[in-house]
């Protein structure tokens, strides 16, 4: 119950970890580089893509996080580094959260609702925080196909309406692509949220590559999605947030039918809870790692975390924006350095243990 | 407690253990000058089968005075010897009467139980237009026997074992070695005879003792009251338990699944058995779906009616003074409450409560303004829905309470975290090592073969994986 199947990895990889870059990030990237948002995002990926295959490659030595830097640095030093990547999750944790919380107060409902209503979130939060990692995996495995169908009936009642001549010329921003990817580095974070799983995952030959190959194809999904909401929205993307519930009402079928595309966005966004959780149960994966698993550790790892980031949202309830700002303007660098230098930096660790 | 070889005296101690009224004894003179004493529980001893079987040929008995020889002239088939005083006293509390004479090594028990049962007809929980029509009855030997004459082969082990301090109730452990799973095996027998309740008065007593969570509201045992089911379950590797006294058996481990599939399924072409198998898995969802969407729609979220739609329910709610989730609550009550009365009350006066339930209730309720057609027209297509998959209804019917409950508070979102919660626990829940969710999560392809998807037999070569059978293949 304790571990992830490859075959859960890769469904993870494939098609929920796309999902936490349709909310928000669309508008984000063509505000910054418009009609190339396309390219940033592949850039990103490219990157995030390459953090996975260092990431599922340290899996291949069965050792947890806090055991492989244990081994290579010492008991203090990993704990240290398990506290550290912790701390950076919650901070990761701020984005998804914020972003599955408007999504809510715009999707689900006609007149903007009380903050409160957000707050079962955090309840079901603590209660999944406790569960064994092993549940996730089952979870993804009911839920990737789910998904997966549900942003394919979006992206077909979408395509009619896409115009996708919009997006030329290419490569019109120039170096905007690249100030483009680094401040969208917030989004691009599977390459740590991995590294709490090893030692978890059984590793298979070749998974490595499979995943950076089902990566590839989550991330063709999004670049898919992006042209496709560049094509509908052109010039007033960038105010086009939660796109991925907008794209397809425009579907002829839909007048006659009602919202049918609510059915997909709802499962859609049933996925998003499990995924915009993802940093939060990252931490609470490294901690049990690093400091035990017994329930009563558990209870607490998951209520410290989940009352942190709860009052954090309370406190810049209304400063998202400014947050926000901050996170992807000045900070933009922490994300790439926990997300992408530090599983490939984990890489030549056995290799130093090999030469002591 | 040893028989001492003194009739009156052990006579007088089994006596004293059974301080019963009901618990006579009968004496008789052989021609050999031995007398002879039956102690019988009245109500549950065949006493014509106990003039035959013991008093008439013992009659003319003149023989040594040990139980093997006069048991050599008795024409009992079950006849079994004991000199531990607590056994017989046992055997006469379930109808074996004892036999007693001076200087005895050891009494004698003559299996002369009267047994009272009813005919083996279709169960009302199963029914089914074609395929057997035979259902579990109360007796636990008649309903044994039904599972041996569907798996004719040494294999097929019964475990016998008494539950239940006072009840000492007779329960059947069915599963064919070498294809269930030992550890499983060993595991449910473990726990039957860790069992420590007094009485035992149906299966389900035992169903709590067999899962992992018992806490839980989600089910983790299979339940069935027909022995081709049964016996095809034991087939695919799992253990079966029958108690006596009770038509349900239950079945280890248990997988969500089961309960999507009915026996007709296979019966029928493959492919109407998968669209079968799709609505009753759809009926399911919309039975515990619908009313909580309604709700949330009308509270949260009016975007997700379409317009015309949306025009007409709001015609019909425009006068109503219940809230909508209290008016789907109230409406949900009622019929609950009609469900469970139409159940229990006497058939007499089923047709008249029918009447009353739907008609003055429901049409009166909706012309006084108490309530909106649409409402009573979703409860009623959910309870309807929810009987498309009639062995999870316990579970269902409070899922959907609780879908509601998060709905009218939370609105759509409310549905989505309730479901996630649902998710997980489901996917959590684990009895004897084997998820409940599987093949579907976790993902097994093959055992997809009869999932939602039902393939044709010839491709159902292997029995499924997830339930790790050590003889895997069914089909050669």
């Amino acid at each position: 119950m304790n571990r992830i199947a490859p075959r859960q990895l890769l469904l993870f990889l494939a098609c929920l970890a796309p999902l936490l870059k349709l909310v928000l990030l669309p508008a984000r990237l063509s505000a910054e580089v418009k009609n190339d948002l396309w390219l940033s995002a592949l850039l990103s990926l490219a990157v995030e893509t390459l953090a996975v295959f260092a990431a599922v490659l340290l899996a291949k030595r069965g050792l947890s996080f806090f055991e492989l830097l244990r081994r290579a640095i010492g008991k203090w030093a990993a704990y240290l580094g398990c506290v550290l990547l912790a701390l950076f999750f919650l901070f990761a944790a701020y984005i998804p959260l914020f972003e599955q919380k408007l999504m809510v107060q715009s999707v689900f409902y006609d007149t903007l609702p009380s903050d409160l209503l957000f707050a079962p979130f955090f309840l079901l939060s603590v209660y999944l925080c406790m569960k064994p990692l092993g549940c996730f995996g089952r979870v993804f495995d009911l839920l990737a196909p789910l998904s997966a169908a549900a942003f394919l009936f979006l992206v077909l009642f979408s395509l009619g309406e896409a115009d996708f001549t919009a997006l030329a010329p290419v490569g019109i921003s120039g170096t905007g692509i690249f100030s483009g990817a680094l401040h969208t580095t917030p989004w691009f974070l599977d390459g740590a949220l991995l590294l709490p799983f090893l030692g978890k995952i059984d590793y298979q030959r070749g998974l490595a590559w499979k995943s950076a190959l089902a990566h590839g194809i989550g991330g063709m999904a999004v670049l898919l999605f992006f042209a496709l909401f560049y094509g509908i929205f052109q010039d007033i993307s960038p105010v086009q947030f939660f796109a991925f519930s907008k794209t397809a009402k425009y579907f002829p079928a839909i007048e006659l039918l009602g919202r049918i595309d609510y059915v997909f966005i709802y499962a859609m966004a049933l996925a998003m809870v499990f995924t915009s959780l993802l940093p939060l149960l990252s931490a609470a994966e490294l901690l049990k790692s690093a400091f035990g698993e017994s329930k009563a550790k558990c209870l607490v790892y998951s209520l410290v975390l989940n009352g942190t980031i709860a009052a954090l949202s309370s406190v810049f309830s209304f400063s998202f924006p400014a947050a926000e700002k901050l996170i992807t303007g000045t900070l933009f660098w922490v994300f790439p350095l926990f997300a992408v230098l530090l599983p490939l930096a984990l890489l030549p660790l056995r290799e130093e243990r090999r030469l002591k | 407690m040893q028989i001492s070889g003194d009739k009156t005296r052990d006579l007088k101690a089994l006596k004293a253990m059974l301080p019963a009224e009901d618990i006579l004894t009968f004496d008789f003179l052989a021609e050999g000058g031995i007398r002879f004493t039956v102690l019988f529980a009245d109500p549950v001893t065949d006493k014509e089968l106990l003039g035959t079987l013991v008093v008439r040929p013992l009659l003319h008995y003149s023989g040594e005075r040990t139980a093997k020889a006069v048991g050599e002239r008795l024409a009992s088939p079950e006849l079994r010897s004991f000199n531990d005083l607590r056994e017989l006293a046992a055997e006469v509390l379930t109808g074996n009467p004892v036999l007693l004479w001076e200087g005895m090594d050891e009494a004698l028990v003559v299996g002369t139980k009267k047994v009272f049962v009813r005919a083996v007809m279709e169960p009302p929980t199963g029914v089914t237009v074609k395929g057997p029509r035979e259902g579990f009855i109360e007796d636990i030997k008649i309903n044994t026997s039904m599972v041996r004459r569907r798996l004719k082969t040494g294999e097929l082990k019964i475990k016998f074992m008494k539950v239940g301090r006072r009840s000492k109730t007779f329960v059947a452990l069915c599963y064919l070695e070498g294809t269930a799973r030992r550890e499983v095996v060993e595991g449910i027998e473990r726990r039957l005879k860790e069992i420590e309740i007094d009485v035992v008065p149906d299966s389900s007593y035992l169903a709590d003792f067999l899962c992992s969570r018992p806490h839980a509201l989600i089910k983790q045992v299979g339940t069935t009251e027909k022995p081709d089911v049964f016996a095809a379950k034991l087939a695919e590797g799992r253990v079966g338990v029958l108690a006596d006294g009770s038509p349900i058996a239950l079945t280890l481990p248990y997988l969500f699944a089961e309960d999507l599939q009915a026996g007709e399924d296979y019966f029928v072409p493959s492919v109407r058995a998968t669209l079968t198998r799709i609505l009753r898995l759809l009926a399911m969802l919309a039975a515990m779906y619908l009313p909580a969407f309604y709700v949330a729609a009308q509270l949260f979220k009016l975007q997700l009616f379409p317009v015309k739609l949306l025009l007409t329910i709001a015609g019909s709610i425009q006068d109503i003074p219940l809230s909508p989730s209290l008016e789907m609550l109230l409406v949900l009550l009622m019929l609950e409450v009609l469900n469970e009365a139409s159940i229990r009350m006497p058939r007499y006066v089923g047709m008249a409560l029918s009447v009353v339930g739907a008609l003055v209730l429901g049409e009166t309720a909706v012309r006084a303004g108490f309530f909106s057609t649409p409402a009573i027209i979703i409860v009623a297509f959910s309870a309807i829905g929810l009987y498309a998959v009639p062995d999870l209804i316990e579970v269902t019917s409070v899922v959907r309470l609780f879908l509601l409950l998060a709905a009218g508070s939370l609105g759509t979102y409310g549905i989505v975290l309730a479901t996630a919660f649902i998710l997980v626990e489901l996917v959590a829940t684990e009895n004897y090592g084997v998820p409940l969710m599987a093949p579907f999560s976790p993902m097994i392809l093959r055992d997809m073969k009869d999932g939602v998807v039902k393939f044709s037999v010839r491709a159902l070569k292997y029995r499924p994986r997830v339930l790790n059978s050590a003889n895997k293949r069914r089909l050669k």
